[in-house]
């Protein structure tokens, strides 16, 4: 049975969070996180420090001295992308207000992230609606207990240079704004299902699956199935798949918009490069900063498998009916061990219908 | 013999009666096959195994109802005029023999299933259609033979199944889909699959299962434009014997073809959670 | 009520840093604040389901009757990937969950502490710094 005492917890899971780094380049080496007292966290080595990023390019490989680690590659050739991974990390997506740099030390890194655990590890106190909750750390689902990237950069965005999203045009906030107003239920929360998050009803998690691929809160997991002509990628929460065909189709009928929209890829080198069209009009299922792209946005990614342990991933925005200037995200994405376990969210809603019983009840209450 | 002669007739006579019955027997025991093309060798992926990859669908109405099956009305909405678009086509079944074999304890809930069905079937409240009914639902398909992975996802949900090809692993929890684990039989794709929770259907009519239900599946392309598709089924908490199934499934052969994302909670929502709402849906 | 409600969890949720907890269903709509429970039951069953499992308990009240109740508690995913299965948590395992119950009425509950009568926590993380008190002090 899995069990943990209060007290020799907080001081392993600190040391944890200190050792938890996952190297991105040669000689990774993955600290699972461990329940039984007692037992001895294994070593992390690290290797040279990321290289710096260069805009619009895949991340470069370490140093020039460290040889290119072989990946693993498909019987056809191609590099293999199989496997179970996580872009969970605690780099921001923009660059914080106080920050100027482009990387942190590895010091500063190690700080922030023994700060963040701690956080993580932080009880709610009783009696607040924010105890009304399971413990997540009691399921593991922080991520201090868990991969995350080893990742020194200040913000995921690494264009433009200030690591910020650019602006939005008049026309995209416009579009935002209309959509939003389209897309609103009548009538108060909990009245219907309907005026409740959509992540919540289990139609699409929120933050999206992608694309673009954004970290989650928790159980940000991804399993990847590889052919010569497909690619498919599941995303842990609520189970959404993506099916990216790779023999050179053209996108469908613009009036055809899946929540995803539709994506194709190919190989360039051994860069898989992913566009997708399509998107659907409603703002849901989309992170945020893209609720006003244009019926023509194209969103480009690149994956990179660099080394056993880790798939370097890009996407460019680049539609200046939309945003002033384009912008790119890097993060690494983590290999973890498997399962995805089924995600039967909707099938399992106990708690949706508990909601709308309890609302009710508070209804005859007032 | 009276004459050498009469010798002569005689065994003449024998030999044409043994070279008669020679040929005879011959072509008994040597009954020419009908013409038949020799067995269908699939395509080989990189790494040897038959490639089955691609866009598949079941054509039959094994949906509706696993057994031979006639025509039936569907719920009449007055007021949203339904019609005949909820009606049960007639169906020839896929099993063998004209019922599934319950246990006599069992046979009452596929009755409750039955008439509760339009509100009670999972697939009403687009829930995972378990297996092996993922294989039959009226919806394409896809297959991806991977790495240590076949992976099919359905049009339907974009239901997943996973099986793992290149070790045997066991189910860490039961699940809508049940756990797979696949090995191939020459030309034979075998799925053995197990870890079901108990609450999926078969089908529309209310066939359904407890949460040790395994299933056997044998999946063989069976010429470049069809697979052939069989699954034993075995729950002894609900059936007396194990009872079996098969059909083709069809590849979908336009150019082109592609599965789409049908999502259908949103459409499921109002059935499961519309009395609870504060102008109570009916 | 709600507005309130909605403004405090995002509150928490900066708070927790990349816990998200408004990217959940909101608890505090369905369970109530002021409803704290100690829930201490056999263990029927563990519905291992994603996003949230739910371990239904068996539950025996001062009059002596036994009554089921449903308790939610969070996905299993991590633990899978750690090796727990079904089995980890045997069937008439006893719990002692803090709990809050549902607006519902009804016998369910989030569990926001299990632990077992040893004073152990089941599977991982907390604090050593937070010895919780007793819900409804």
């Amino acid at each position: 049975m899995i069990v943990g005492t209060r007290r020799n917890r907080m001081n392993h899971r600190v040391i944890h969070a200190l050792n938890a780094l996952v190297i991105v380049g040669t000689g990774a080496v993955l600290l699972l996180p461990n329940f039984s007292v007692g037992q001895t966290p294994a070593t992390a080595t690290k290797a040279a420090a990321s290289a710096p990023v260069q805009a619009a390019k895949p991340a470069a490989p370490a140093t020039a001295a460290a040889k290119p680690a072989a990946i693993p590659r498909t019987p056809d050739g191609k590099p293999d992308l199989t496997g179970y991974w996580t872009n969970a990390t605690y780099t921001p997506l923009e660059r914080a207000a106080n920050v100027t740099k482009q990387f942190f030390t590895e010091q500063e890194f190690e700080t922030n992230t023994r700060n963040a655990a701690v956080r993580d590890e932080q009880q709610t106190t009783p009696g607040t609606t924010g105890d009304v909750h399971y413990d997540f750390t009691q399921f593991g689902l922080d991520k201090s207990q868990n991969t995350f990237a080893h990742d020194l950069r200040t913000a995921m965005i690494t264009d433009p240079p200030d690591g910020r999203v650019p602006a939005q045009t008049p026309e995209a906030q416009k579009r935002s704004r209309d959509r939003a107003a389209a897309y609103k239920v009548p009538g108060a929360a909990y009245d219907s299902v309907q005026t409740i998050s959509i992540s919540s009803r289990c139609v699409i998690y929120n933050p999206p699956p992608g694309p673009p691929m954004l970290p989650q809160g928790y159980n940000g997991n991804y399993q990847i199935i590889q052919s010569p002509n497909y690619v498919m990628i599941l995303f842990e929460q609520i189970g959404d798949i993506r099916i990216i065909p790779l023999d050179g189709r053209s996108a469908p009928p613009p009036t055809v918009r899946p929540w995803m929209g539709f994506s194709r890829g190919h190989w360039d080198g051994d860069t898989l490069v992913v566009e997708t069209t399509n998107f659907s009009d409603r703002p849901e299922g989309r992170p945020r900063q893209l609720s006003g792209i244009s019926d023509n946005f194209k969103l480009i990614e690149r994956f990179k498998r660099i080394d056993d342990k880790t798939i370097n991933y890009e996407f460019t925005v680049n539609d200046p009916e939309t945003f002033v200037k384009p912008w790119i995200v890097n993060m690494p994405f983590t290999k973890i061990n498997g399962p995805i376990f089924e995600p039967a969210c909707h099938e399992g809603n106990y708690g949706m219908l508990d909601t709308m019983k309890g609302a009710r009840e508070q209804d005859k209450k007032k | 013999m009276r004459s050498p002669r009469q010798r002569l007739v005689f065994f003449a006579a024998a030999a044409a009666v043994c070279l008669g019955l020679a040929m005879v027997s011959t072509a008994v025991q040597q009954t020419p096959p009908a013409p038949a093309a020799a067995a269908y060798r699939a395509p080989r992926t990189r790494d040897g195994k038959p490639d089955l990859n691609g866009i598949f669908q079941a054509m039959n109405t094994a949906n509706y109802d696993l057994a031979p099956h006639n025509p039936a009305p569907g719920p009449l909405l007055i007021g949203s005029m339904i019609g005949a678009l909820s009606a049960t086509p007639p169906g020839m079944g896929v099993i063998e023999g004209t019922s599934l074999p319950y246990l006599p304890a069992a046979i009452e809930q596929k009755k409750k299933n039955f008439e509760t069905r339009f509100a009670e079937d999972p697939e009403a409240k687009c829930y995972l259609p378990g297996v092996p009914r993922f294989m039959y639902m009226p919806y394409p398909f896809q297959i991806i033979q991977g790495q240590g992975h076949i992976a099919m996802i359905s049009e339907y949900k974009n239901a997943l199944r996973d099986i793992y090809m290149d070790h045997q692993t066991k189910a860490p929890a039961d699940s809508w889909m049940g756990w797979s684990n696949g090995h191939w039989d020459g030309e034979t794709l075998v799925i053995d699959t197990t870890g079901f929770n108990d609450r999926s259907w078969f089908d529309r009519a209310g066939d359904y299962h407890s949460d040790a239900l395994h299933v056997v599946e044998r999946i063989t392309a069976t010429s470049p434009y069809h697979l052939n598709y069989e699954a034993t089924i075995e729950d002894p908490q609900t059936f007396s014997k194990p009872w079996k199934i098969s059909m083709p499934l069809y590849r979908r052969l336009e150019k082109n073809a592609e599965i789409m994302d049908y999502r259908c909670v949103e459409y499921s929502e109002d059935l499961i959670y519309g009395k609870y709402r504060k102008e109570p849906i009916k | 009520m709600r507005l309130r409600t909605a403004v405090a969890i995002t509150g928490i949720s900066l708070l927790l840093g990349s816990v998200p907890l408004w990217a959940h269903h909101a608890f505090a709509a369905e369970f109530d604040v002021n409803q704290p429970l100690k829930l201490t039951g056999t263990l029927k069953k563990w519905e291992m389901i994603n996003p949230h499992s739910w371990f239904h308990i068996d539950v025996k009240g001062p009059d002596g009757k036994v009554s089921e109740w449903m308790v939610e508690g969070g996905s299993p995913n991590a633990l899978l990937r750690e090796g727990v299965t079904k089995e980890t948590v045997p069937i008439g395992t006893v719990l002692i969950i803090d709990a809050y119950h549902a607006k519902s009425g009804e016998n369910k509950a989030v569990g926001r502490d299990f632990t077992l009568p040893n004073g152990k926590r089941l599977f991982l993380g907390g604090s050593a710094q937070n010895i919780a008190p007793e819900p409804g002090k």
